[in-house]
């Protein structure tokens, strides 16, 4: 029992890493941005071709993160400058299909070039023994860096100047312009962000399965889904929800069977979402 | 969005003139098999356009006049295609009785969902996961449960291919009429006080209710409403086609090209769905030959689109018209009074 909590526990981090990324740019901009999973997808791609020229496993993944990071950049500064020009339901519903789009040429841009290429990171070593619990140590150091990147955003966003101006943004925007913040820089800022985290995750989840071409959907889907049981614009939110998401995945994939599995975790999403309709976490309606 | 659209349907304009886009849609439809009619494929693809336009039909009902975001358009015309096909084929239940039960199960099924989004107030992105999480669960059934639905295989539909559904052409014209009653009543709800409620919520909840518009009660109708529609169109689907497999249904397949094309052809607007269904299935059509670059293609046309026309076809070109109308009136008496959809909630 106590393995499969930890698998759990293990999993969800990687969850809630996926979340934090689509949590943050919604809170700022309204914008959801479907195409998260993609650029999850972009930065394997990208560190797994510089590992397959020869490049040694520390900057490749680097590479990956990088160019992650700035399509997400160039997106916002862009793609999503109009998005900003609009108000309320018209910004959520233009950004969300201009991100689908921007998902469909990313997805058709690497199943085009690289249809069969995959990210898969073998960490050597013994399993390490946590608690009575032998643990593989690819897990563990996903779950590491997972962590570690998930404190240094909560002390980021409480204690930086920078990140105090994200906060201000996402509570209110006109407010924090007032007080000489620019909502746009914080923004262009955050997807950039959001897109080195969304990479970070598929390199922290090739450490104990490999992220193949395709993987970008289910990312995406998966990333939805624990920013709203989180709540919306809430970065511990959604690593609580994504580990309680992991270990409610895990538990059930052990006691009830597979199949079962993807039902009860999604059940066990829409519960969370009904019984508490602003997330774990949120700090209210929208 | 909504309100400009909304002035076309207004109480009182003449009964001719309201359902006359209609009948016009529906004839321009209705031409298609002249020129496709010696294809198989072309049929098919056709007939996949009407269908669509269906569905998103049924989802501008949900969605375009009361403001729930149901990513579930793909689950619940699924959900009644494969009730009909196992009700029909496995329980010798008659295809009609098949059909109407399916659908009344899709209507509540969607009601049940609007219902908890609407008891639970929900917005619009919480609908939609809560949705999207009943949609992919029902996908995994659909995998799962391979003794009723043949799991990945698919599930061959027996029961209609002795029927006018198992023909060429016919089927086709089995939808024109469907889509036809679909809009017709599309236009009968914009007109009705439904249809008032409908624009008063979705202009401004807080105002509507306190108008004495029962906007619960009004939301769960259209998503029952609309719920029903899909399903039915999907049952009817799972018969003319004779096979059904979980991707006939699945969220990526359906549910993402019905959003798309509604956006496109605008969001609340009548005949909306149907622009954006017949761009769409040119487009696909179209692409067809592109193999390898398709999605790059598609997600660029998506950009430009959107990029270009935020609001939809249908009201841009509403609105153009208008302007132009005004102008004219303008120049020859004093300008009218405009009959605004918002003064409901004003009121």
């Amino acid at each position: 029992m106590r393995a499969v909590v930890f698998d759990g526990v293990v999993l969800g981090l990687q969850f809630g890493l996926l979340g934090v990324g689509l949590t943050l740019v919604y809170g700022l901009g309204g914008v959801l941005n479907l195409a998260q999973g993609q650029l999850a997808v972009l930065g394997a791609i990208v560190a797994a071709l510089r590992l397959d020229a020869g490049s040694a496993v520390v900057p490749a993944v680097l590479a990956g993160l990088v160019v992650a990071g700035t399509v997400g950049l160039v997106l916002d500064l862009t793609l999503m400058r109009p998005v900003y020009r609009r108000r309320g339901e018209d910004r959520v519903l233009l950004g969300l299909l201009l991100m689908l789009g921007v998902s469909f040429i990313i997805d058709g841009v690497l199943t085009w070039r690289y249809p069969i290429e995959a990210l898969t990171l073998r960490i050597g070593g013994e399993p390490v023994d946590i608690l009575g619990v032998r643990m593989r140590t690819g897990s563990l150091l996903a779950s590491a860096i997972a962590l570690g990147v998930g404190a240094i955003l909560v002390l980021f966003l409480r204690y930086a100047t920078t990140g105090k101006a994200v906060r201000s943004v996402i509570q209110d925007e006109e407010g924090a312009q007032l007080c000489g913040v620019s909502p746009a820089t914080v923004r262009a800022f955050v997807f950039a962000l959001s897109g080195v985290l969304a990479a970070l995750v598929a390199v922290t989840r090739s450490m104990t399965s490999p992220v193949t071409v395709n993987a970008g959907i289910d990312f995406t889907i998966l990333a939805l889904i624990v920013a709203v049981v989180g709540g919306l614009g809430s970065v511990s939110g959604a690593f609580l929800a994504g580990i309680l998401l992991g270990v409610v995945n895990t538990v059930s994939a052990h006691y009830i069977g597979t199949y079962i599995t993807t039902i009860v975790l999604l059940g066990a999403a829409a519960a969370t979402i009904v019984l508490r309709p602003s997330g774990l976490l949120g700090a209210g309606r929208e | 969005v909504i309100r400009r659209a909304a002035t076309v349907g207004r109480v009182g304009a003449p009964a001719v003139r309201a359902y006359a886009p209609v009948v016009l849609a529906a004839a321009l439809v209705a031409l298609l098999p002249l020129r496709y009619a010696d294809s198989r494929p072309m049929m098919g693809v056709v007939i996949g356009g009407v269908l669509f336009a269906c569905y998103a039909v049924g989802f501008n009902v949900i969605f375009g006049s009361t403001g729930q975001l149901f990513l579930c358009t793909g689950a619940l015309a699924g959900l009644a295609g494969y009730a009909s096909a196992i009700l029909s084929d496995r329980h010798g239940l008659p295809m009609a009785l098949a059909m109407l039960l399916a659908s009344l199960m899709a209507a509540g099924a969607g009601g049940l969902l609007s219902w908890i989004a609407v008891s639970r107030s929900l917005g619009v992105i919480f609908t939609g996961i809560v949705t999207l999480t009943f949609a992919l669960a029902f996908q995994n059934l659909l995998l799962g449960q391979r003794d009723l639905t043949g799991g990945e295989t698919g599930l061959v539909v027996e029961a209609g291919s002795d029927t006018l559904l198992g023909e060429q052409v016919a089927p086709f014209y089995v939808f024109v009429v469907l889509l036809t009653a679909y809009l017709a009543l599309f236009r009968a709800l914009q007109r009705s006080h439904i249809g008032w409620a409908f624009r008063a919520l979705r202009d401004d909840e807080i105002a509507a209710e306190l108008a004495g518009v029962d906007v619960k009660r009004y939301r769960v109708l259209a998503g029952t409403l609309g719920s029903g529609m899909i399903g039915l169109a999907g049952a009817l689907y799972a018969h003319s086609e004779g096979f059904i497999s979980p991707s006939t249904f699945s969220f990526g397949e359906v549910d993402v090209l019905v959003i798309v094309m509604l956006a496109f052809g605008g969001i609340g607007s009548l005949l909306g769905p149907v622009v954006g269904a017949a761009a769409f299935t040119v487009l696909e059509e179209w692409m067809d030959s592109f193999n390898e670059y398709r999605l790059i293609i598609y997600g660029s046309v998506i950009l430009v689109l959107f990029l270009v026309l935020p609001r939809g076809v249908v009201p841009t070109v509403q609105r153009l018209v208008e302007v132009a109308r005004r102008r004219r009136v303008d120049g020859a008496s004093a300008p009218t009074a405009r009959p605004p959809a918002d003064t409901l909630t004003r009121k």
